[in-house]
């Protein structure tokens, strides 16, 4: 990769609170991602506030939010075995890779990842919640 | 060589020399590409694991070695996948080797601290009659016994099995294949005599005068300054010359700026500086008049990961200005005249060595083009950078010229394979120690090793 890999690529920096809101999930149809988030990476919030001080610069992702069912398929394609290893590339490299072995992938797989490119969740595999 | 070929009217050296001399052009290269393409390295992420590369070295061969298990044991021949066996069921099975050899050095023993291991020093062969053979597909992997030569094959050949699965989980093989030759180029060699100097091991450096003799001597011949007219006009079909890694001589590699106290060694000079600044004026010499290809070896200042990427052209300031210097990668492939060349500077042959009871240079280098992989050790014994995409040391078209760098001596081999190819091997001798380069004929793919031995101080005249 180009770019320098940066820890907010695996965890996504959660949005900033205000001090006067109390902790906790928001249940406002407007924070989804943040919650989907939270679903996903709930345990790993400790250290999402220490990185988002030392993540300067990082913007948060705008953008409509993939679905859980897209994140769910893509889960399924790395978990794959056809398709070689899953670890230290993108989905779309993996894509591409599969591709030009002539294992055949399946097409709606590259369209959601050029489509959702920007979503670290979605460019990157799938990565195991931390146990507690 | 060249005396015979000389045209006996022509001049000789015990005569006055003729009022016009002469001039012998050296005859142009009719073609060249690089085909290195594959082993150049533009991006280099060292972020990935190795599994990428088996993943894909695996899915690359598979094909090949499907269609040749099918055409030595029949068209109906099960083509099974270790989690598919049955017992006792005769399948086929194509997969990775790995070779468990109790001798080779683990990194991981060699820091654990509760066996108390001293580090093994560096064997000449670390093979063993208790090895193992273990197969590895994509998922499983099985002990391998029966009719397979343990001793002579490394990790990380892909080879087809057949044989079947016993009771208690080994398999056991009745018959086992390799890729064999790849598909053969077509023929678009030159009509007439046209010589490739083929050179390695220079060892420049190494802080004994002797080599440099001998050095000298190559490079007269090259540019045609040695010898009467005859041998100038055979040396003026000399078309190219390839130098086959270790320029530098192992020597120059010294460890004492790390390991001693900075005070000691601030004002001295790493002894590549000298050795790469002859190696400059010598290559300014060959290149004035002959192009010619520059591979880094193992003691040059390259990088230590296959494929090592050309020499930076800053080193060699001199010789970079002219366009006849070629700094190539190791490996090398290229159309020469249209002749297809593929070659290492060695380092995949003595891991191979290393690790298998085979010790002809010829022999492994015969065995890495049936086995359809330059360096099938790497990445385990041997640094590899960690591919994800393609596998480029996978041998996709049959050259015509195979040759390793850096062997004990000279020798060369033309063999034939069944779809008609022809493959001319050639092992490139150490020039520091045997004086020994190779001229290969294009035309009719001969080769005949060059020596320039000089007097030593003990020999008798």
């Amino acid at each position: 990769m180009s770019q320098p890999r940066r820890v907010t690529d695996s965890f996504p920096r959660r949005r900033r609170r205000g001090p006067g809101r109390p902790p906790g999930r928001l249940k406002d149809k407007g924070h989804r991602d943040k919650e989907h988030r939270d679903k996903e990476h709930k345990d790993k919030g400790q250290h999402d506030k220490e990185h988002k001080d030392k993540a300067a610069g990082k913007e948060k992702v705008r953008g409509s939010p993939p679905d859980p069912a897209l994140l769910d398929m893509l889960r399924r394609f790395d978990l794959c075995w056809e398709y070689g290893p899953c670890s230290g590339i993108t989905r779309l490299q993996r894509w591409e890779r599969a591709q030009a072995l002539g294992l055949s992938p399946p097409g709606p797989i590259r369209d959601a990842l050029l489509e959702h490119g920007d979503h670290p969740d979605v460019t990157y595999r799938w990565v195991t919640p931390r146990p507690i | 060589m060249f005396s015979e070929q000389a045209p006996p009217t022509a001049q000789g050296l015990l005569g006055p020399p003729s009022a016009e001399p002469p001039t012998f052009p050296r005859v142009p290269v009719l073609g060249y590409s690089d085909c290195s393409g594959p082993f150049q390295l533009a991006e280099r992420s060292f972020a990935r694991q190795y599994a990428h590369v088996y993943s894909v070295r695996l899915a690359g061969m598979r094909p090949v070695l499907e269609r040749r298990a099918r055409g030595l044991w029949g068209k109906d021949v099960l083509v099974r996948k270790l989690s598919e066996l049955q017992t006792g069921e005769k399948c086929c099975v194509v997969g990775t080797l790995f070779k468990a050899m109790q001798l080779q050095p683990s990194i991981l023993q060699e820091i654990s601290d509760e066996h108390n291991l001293v580090p093994q020093p560096p064997l000449p062969k670390y093979i063993q009659p208790s090895d193992e053979l273990i197969l590895e597909d994509e998922l499983q992997r099985i002990k391998l016994e029966g009719a397979i030569d343990v001793q002579r094959l490394v990790t990380g050949t892909i080879l087809a099995v057949y044989g079947s699965e016993q009771d208690d989980g080994r398999f056991v093989v009745e018959d086992h294949c390799l890729a064999d030759l790849p598909p053969p180029l077509p023929w678009n060699g030159p009509s007439s005599d046209r010589f490739v100097l083929l050179a390695s091991g220079l060892g420049l450096g190494s802080g004994s005068g002797e080599a440099l003799l001998g050095t000298q001597l190559l490079v007269d011949v090259v540019t045609g300054q040695l010898g009467a007219e005859g041998e100038q006009s055979c040396a003026a079909t000399i078309s190219r010359v390839i130098l086959a890694g270790n320029l530098l001589s192992q020597n120059t590699q010294g460890r004492d700026t790390i390991n001693k106290a900075r005070y000691l060694t601030k004002k001295t000079q790493a002894a590549s500086v000298e050795a790469v600044k002859m190696l400059d004026e010598i290559l300014l010499q060959l290149c004035t008049s002959v192009p010619v290809d520059v591979m880094p070896g193992e003691f040059d200042p390259a990088n230590y990961t296959l494929p090592q990427q050309p020499l930076h052209r800053c080193m060699l300031p001199l010789s970079s200005t002219y366009a006849t210097l070629h700094l190539v990668t190791n490996p090398y492939q290229a159309d020469l005249d249209g002749v297809r060349f593929l070659g290492t500077s060695g380092q995949n042959v003595s891991d191979i060595s290393k690790y298998s009871s085979m010790d002809d240079y010829l022999e492994i280098l015969e065995w890495t083009l049936l086995a359809g992989h330059i360096s099938p050790t790497a990445p385990d014994t041997l640094g590899c950078y960690p591919f994800y995409k393609s596998d480029p040391f996978i041998i996709t078209e049959c050259p015509q010229v195979y040759f390793c760098g850096n062997a004990p001596h000279f020798q060369s081999k033309l063999l034939q394979g069944a779809e008609g190819q022809r493959v001319l091997l050639v092992t490139v001798p150490e020039f520091s120690t045997t004086q020994t380069a190779c001229l290969i004929n294009l035309r009719d793919l001969t080769c005949q090793p060059i020596t320039f031995s000089s007097f030593g101080a003990e020999d008798e005249d």
